[in-house]
């Protein structure tokens, strides 16, 4: 960054199987969200390779990497990123609709989703209309409908009062019991207690695991 | 839902700014449309206007024998029946012909002298002369009156009044044309059919000089029905007359165009600032949109249909604007007032097609901003 090099990762290498919660704790500047858009796709390691179910994730094209990234990658993020002008449905169709699924399809599994996360009753609201928690579970509903091999979570409660905060953790913890590979980033030990295994990072570096 | 969906969506939910945002472009596409209508109504007017001073065709015998008018004087000798004027008005385009005027030139004596003589419709060489002024009356048809040129006048050491004797045949001179600076200051007018028996040539004439009405018909193609309908005669176009016309026509043209160009280049660099601070305002959602998947050719997709979309409603509100604006301020500042009649509609769609291109054209620079766009930066949380 700028005139310097900053080493954002320093040799992580971590298997996660499948069908697990992993958390990944650490200081402000430890790498954690770097770790997590470069298990996505979006941030091409220097060294190293990134296999997601078989397929070296930096091997593909951009073209092919963003396909990838559509049918087997989910995000969900701390300010939660929805559209504003799209409804809390229409949020959740958009990694469909980027796949072109037909119309009809997208409505029936945005709405599965939107049940599954229960906010049937808020479809047609904006985001402005929901709250933070309502809001963070539309992100959740679009990082899930696609069926994804992994969700990847950057701080989902950072923005989130405490019981709040609670409650997602509660919908990811059934999500991953529905056999959903769940890599969440957050700075608060008390939510990754709930996760499977913690991985701590320091300075880049991948300094503990716990399970 | 489809990329268009959202693009109208994203439309939707700032109507008022998305106006605003094409307002450059309404401007410029108004500014072409209205000075190409003005342009086209000036181009009328200025036809019409050239028109009126001097013949654009000449009908002359086709014959081995020329008959060379050198501006008023002629070299060799060949003539055609009087009817053949009457005729011209059968050919399809009759509409156009504004004035026909035939005339007979030969050398009459007067006092031993030979002097030039020529028969002609008064009123007729009038309307293609208009530039004539004179100081007495036109000398009626059939009549033995006659009108000199200004030259003549010392010549012959007459005036408005005297009476002169052409060919031994006495004729009143009843008026003296103005100089003019052509050779017709030196020749003596007389009636057509007086002129003929002066010159004991019965019913013939040596040509005519038409003047045509050329907005709706090239003088080319007049000429070509002329001579086709009447046998041994030849219709051809004026070519001084016709140049000076499309000239002036060109002229009104090409400062349209330059105009419209410069206006246009401003309204697409006006696109393409909006285009550009419509990419950094949604960093963010375009960070999202390729987290979620989205590739290259999607968002070009995204910025592509927006572009059509302004370009579109510009085009189609500018266009309305340029008509309106043409027929308020045409009358007032260019003293045409252009109508359905004569209004190029062609440049109505043409305008918006225009609009349209030129917008796709000013969102490839702002698109390729978007697909360079780092999603990691752009979604970096403060």
């Amino acid at each position: 960054m700028g005139s310097s090099v900053v080493q954002a990762l320093d040799r992580v290498s971590v298997i996660i199987p499948d069908r697990q919660f992993v958390a990944v704790t650490g200081p402000s500047g430890s790498g954690k969200s770097t770790l997590l858009y470069t298990i996505g796709g979006l941030l091409t390691p220097t060294h190293g390779k990134v296999i997601v179910d078989g397929v070296d994730v930096y091997d593909l094209s951009q073209k092919e990497r963003a396909k990838f990234r559509r049918e087997n990658i989910g995000f969900a993020f701390q300010t939660f990123e929805l559209i504003p002008y799209l409804t809390a449905l229409e949020n959740v169709m958009l990694p469909l609709a980027l796949s072109k699924v037909d119309d009809e399809e997208q409505r029936l599994r945005a709405a599965e989703c939107l049940s599954k996360v229960g906010l049937e009753s808020r479809a047609d609201h904006k985001p402005t209309e929901l709250s933070g928690g309502e809001q963070q579970r539309v992100a959740l509903a679009r990082g899930i409908i696609n069926n994804p091999k992994v969700l990847l979570a950057d701080e989902p409660t950072g923005n989130l009062d405490k019981k709040t905060g609670e409650e997602i953790i509660r919908l990811l913890k059934s999500l991953n019991k529905e056999g959903l590979t769940i890599v969440m980033v957050t700075h608060d030990l008390s939510k990754a207690e709930h996760a499977d295994r913690v991985l701590t990072m320091l300075d880049g570096c991948l300094h503990v695991q716990t399970n | 839902m489809k990329a268009l969906t959202l693009v109208l969506k994203n439309f939707a939910r700032r109507k008022t700014r998305s106006v605003l945002n094409t307002f450059g472009l309404i401007l410029a596409i108004a500014v072409i449309v209205s000075t190409f209508t003005i342009s086209a109504a000036m181009s009328v007017k200025i036809g019409d206007e050239v028109e009126k001073y001097g013949p654009n065709i000449v009908v002359k015998p086709d014959s081995k024998l020329l008959t060379i008018p050198y501006g008023s004087i002629v070299v060799g000798q060949s003539t055609f029946p009087e009817e053949y004027a009457d005729s011209i008005l059968n050919i399809p385009n009759r509409k156009n012909i504004r004035v026909i005027s035939p005339k007979l030139y030969g050398q009459a004596t007067i006092e031993n002298q030979i002097y030039l003589v020529i028969g002609i419709n008064p009123s007729k060489e009038y309307m293609l002369k208009s530039w004539w002024q004179i100081q007495g009356t036109y000398p009626k048809d059939n009549s033995s009156e006659a009108m000199i040129g200004f030259s003549l006048k010392q010549a012959l050491n007459t005036d408005v009044n005297q009476t002169l004797s052409i060919n031994g045949r006495p004729l009143q001179v009843v008026s003296i044309l103005s100089e003019t600076g052509s050779t017709d200051d030196y020749m003596i007018f007389l009636p057509l059919h007086t002129a003929q028996t002066i010159l004991n040539s019965g019913d013939q004439i040596t040509l005519i000089d038409i003047g045509a009405l050329c907005n709706d018909c090239p003088v080319e193609e007049i000429s070509r029905q002329i001579t086709n309908i009447l046998p041994g005669v030849k219709a051809t176009p004026v070519k001084q007359a016709v140049e000076t016309r499309m000239k002036a026509v060109e002229q009104a043209t090409n400062f349209s165009l330059m105009l419209a160009s410069v206006v246009l280049v401003a309204g697409c660099a006006g696109v393409m600032n909006t285009m550009l601070g419509s990419v950094q305002e949604r960093k963010r959602e375009i960070g999202v949109f390729m987290s979620l998947g989205a590739d290259n050719s999607y968002l070009y997709r995204m910025f592509l249909y927006e572009s059509v979309i302004m370009g579109a409603v510009g085009g189609l509100i500018g266009a309305t604007a340029g008509v309106a604006v043409s027929l308020l301020i045409g009358p007032i500042f260019a003293g045409v007032t252009p109508s359905l009649q004569n209004m190029p509609l062609f440049i109505v769609p043409l305008s918006i097609l225009l609009s349209i291109g030129s917008c796709i054209v000013s969102s490839t620079y702002p698109a390729w901003r978007a697909m360079q766009i780092d999603p990691v930066k752009a979604l970096k949380t403060v």
